[in-house]
């Protein structure tokens, strides 16, 4: 058998000498690989930013929907309290466990934004801070109404007028500095905002949230009142404990923690809202446990769980619906890849073919000059894997700088949303080997039976050939 | 009648070769006997399709005879598999045919070290094999024409660099075909003086397969087949003692 060197410069000259057959059999193997690693890449790039924006190991428990109620839409919330919470930390595979409360009570939002009064019913939610620790606004996303008790209050008032520092408010019952309550906002939210409601308004599209914050003024700008206990449904009957009154909030930027729809506060202050307006019952259930796993494989067995053990159910992940609607899709397009490849391999093969006819003499005087059987089937499919490497390269780069363009176009002629990722396509290495190691296969797998023909062919009978 | 030596180059018994099956099948060699020592030089002469190319391939091991006995420098093609064919070809055994058969991609340079593609080592790696190339190259009187393409030769100069590619692994025996056959009679001259040069100096055994009297008559010894046949030296065939018993 020759060494690998000496193949390769025999395999090197003879492709230099067939360019043209060599560039007819890689045509087909480029386009397939490039599509096959470009559909791999669009749909792990995709794949990505839907399980960051809905992670799968991450699941949400929530009361079963009772038969009345539930067919309303509504769900009964009475079973999730801290005893539900505590035996759901304890279970296997389990590593945090984080309670959402609602704000149960009606209350009113008033933004002033670009000189135009925003006013709306507010739906909200709180979630222990802890859990945003690791956020960019998880140090400002604090209790400080549990931090301000105990401490001398900062007065404020009418006469004579004290301010109060940045980025608290007066309460106007006792004349006693606050610090605004923090908010936070989903993309969904923004992404609803920039959708369905600044176009209709003329308002401008919010873009980066950081950006947004800066060009508003900064955080001191970024307030909102909210009327507790206050709403624009007239038909709203709620019997609420306590009187209406006017609090302010600091919207402090985006957060995927964050309620889909409303604004996300410390628990504790809708614990506190949500007695001070409805009792301590609505201030000890929870709305839904958010319950992050050790995996996504645990998620089955603590499904199944929940639901036998604790008479709860999972609310329907996104993430997975996404992420196996996404699974679809990319195995149609990878099916599509592979039937490219296939057909290109049939071409190599047929390519080959005809080159073994018409080097039949070439093949017999290598045989006079010491070549044996496994050295010619060695040249053929030696060039046939150059075929494949070579087509496999292209293909890697047509893929890359297709989703490059794909990537450009995308930030030119998208508007700059929240939801938008910095790239649709994760090239991740494993993805571009692939492709590689396919296109040489599929080319060796084109290049065997000619190979072995060639190999087998009589020498005396191929020198004859004129 | 064969020669019978204990260590002939060439040792074939009874060979028989025939193409085609059934009732289109047509034998080419029948029982053909022969040996070819150390040294010689022997001419196989006859008329066309009378079996002497295919004679010249079954003792180069590029075809198979039908039955019959071959033995080539102490290899039994019998048992000897492709890789131990393969390697004989490469170290010992030079070809030259009537039409060259240089690969028009690679120069002449290029053409010449290719046997070194195929063995098993070569003395002195990449380099060894170039400065052994230039060698024969020289040897043959071609050195400055080491880099041009075969296309840029004349037909005697072709022949020329087929000659250096047989001698490349400094083989035991050269099997020519028709060396002459397409060259004009200078160059064809030429050509047989070097194969002359070649077996006196180096002591190489040829069997060289041609019509041409100019040809033969160099040859040490010549071989006259007809109809498969090897004729004795009245001009009648050995086989036919053989046909009569059969």
């Amino acid at each position: 058998m020759m060494s690998p060197g000496r193949l390769a410069r025999l395999v090197g000259h003879n492709a230099i000498r067939n360019r043209r057959h060599f560039a007819l059999s890689a045509f087909g193997i480029v386009v397939g690989i490039a599509a096959f690693i470009f559909f791999l890449a669009l749909s792990m790039g995709v794949r990505g930013w839907v399980l960051e924006l809905f992670p799968i190991d991450q699941v949400e428990v929530i009361a079963p929907r009772t038969s009345l109620i539930g067919s309303l839409g509504m769900e009964s919330q009475a079973d999730l309290n801290d005893a539900v919470a505590a035996k759901i930390r304890e279970h296997d595979g389990v590593r945090a466990v984080v309670p959402r409360m609602s704000i149960a009570f009606p209350a009113l939002g008033v933004w002033w934004y670009q000189d135009t009064k925003l006013k709306f019913d507010v739906v909200g939610d709180g979630i222990n801070p802890t859990y945003l620790a690791d956020e960019p606004q998880g140090a400002l996303f604090r209790d400080y109404e549990a931090e301000e008790k105990g401490k001398p209050a900062v007065q404020c008032g009418p006469a004579p007028k004290l301010f109060c520092p940045d980025l608290n408010y007066c309460d106007t019952r006792n004349n006693t500095c606050h610090h605004r309550v923090p908010m936070l906002v989903s993309r969904k939210l923004v992404e609803i905002y920039n959708t369905q409601f600044a176009k209709s308004r003329g308002l401008p599209v919010i873009g980066a949230m950081e950006e947004f914050i800066v060009q508003r003024g900064g955080l001191s700008k970024m307030r909102l009142h909210l009327d507790l206990g206050a709403t624009m449904i007239e038909a709203t009957t709620s019997t609420l404990r306590g009187p209406p009154r006017r609090i302010e909030g600091v919207l402090l930027g985006i957060s995927d923690k964050a309620i889909p729809i409303g604004v996300t506060v410390p628990i504790g202050y809708v614990e506190r809202w949500n007695r001070e307006y409805l009792g301590d019952e609505a201030a000890s259930t929870y709305s839904s446990i958010v319950v992050q796993l050790d995996g996504k494989d645990q998620v089955g067995p603590f499904a199944s769980w929940v639901e036998k053990q604790l008479g709860l159910r999972l609310q329907d992940s996104q993430g997975q619906q996404f992420a196996t609607v996404i699974f679809v899709v990319t195995l149609f397009f990878l099916l599509i890849s592979f039937c490219i490849v296939t057909i290109s391999a049939i071409n190599i093969a047929h390519n080959f073919f005809m080159q073994v006819s018409e080097r039949r003499r070439e093949i017999g005087l290598l045989r006079a000059l010491g070549a044996s059987q496994a050295d010619i089937r060695g040249v053929f499919l030696g060039e046939a894997a150059l075929i494949g490497l070579v087509a496999g390269v292209v293909g890697m780069g047509a893929a890359v700088a297709t989703g490059t363009a794909v990537n450009l176009l995308a930030r030119q002629f998208l508007p700059d949303l929240p939801f938008q990722p910095a790239s649709f396509f994760a090239f991740e290495w494993w993805i571009l080997a692939g492709g590689l190691v396919f296109s040489v296969l599929f080319c060796l797998l084109g290049g065997f039976l000619p190979a072995r023909k060639a190999a087998r062919m009589a020498p005396a009978q191929a020198l004859a050939q004129q | 009648m064969a020669i019978q030596s204990p260590n002939p180059v060439v040792r074939l018994r009874d060979v028989h070769k025939a193409y085609g099956s059934g009732a289109g099948r047509t034998p080419v060699l029948r029982g053909v006997s022969l040996e070819v020592q150390s040294g010689e030089v022997v001419a196989l002469v006859g008329q066309s399709g009378s079996g002497k190319s295919t004679l010249l391939n079954i003792v180069g091991g590029l075809d198979d005879a039908d039955s019959g006995g071959v033995e080539v420098l102490g290899v039994d093609y019998a048992v000897a598999r492709d890789a131990a064919l393969s390697r004989l070809r490469n170290d010992r055994i030079g070809f030259v045919f009537q039409f060259f058969n240089l690969l028009d991609h690679m120069d002449c340079l290029a053409n010449v070290i290719l046997p070194a593609s195929f063995a098993r080592e070569t003395r002195g790696g990449p380099r060894g094999a170039i400065e052994r190339g230039r060698a024969v190259l020289d040897r043959v009187g071609l050195t400055e024409l080491a880099h041009r393409r075969p296309s840029e030769l004349s037909g005697g100069q072709k022949q020329r660099v087929a000659i250096a590619r047989a001698l490349f692994h400094s083989p035991e025996l050269l099997l020519c075909d028709e060396p002459t056959g397409n060259l004009d009679t200078d160059t064809g001259r030429e050509v047989i003086e070097l194969f002359t040069d070649i077996n006196r100096k180096d002591g190489v055994t040829l069997l060289i397969v041609t019509h041409e009297e100019r040809v033969s008559s160099t040859a040490g010894r010549v071989i006259r087949i007809s109809d498969g046949c090897i004729l004795d030296g009245d001009g009648q065939a050995e086989a036919r003692a053989e046909e009569r018993s059969a």
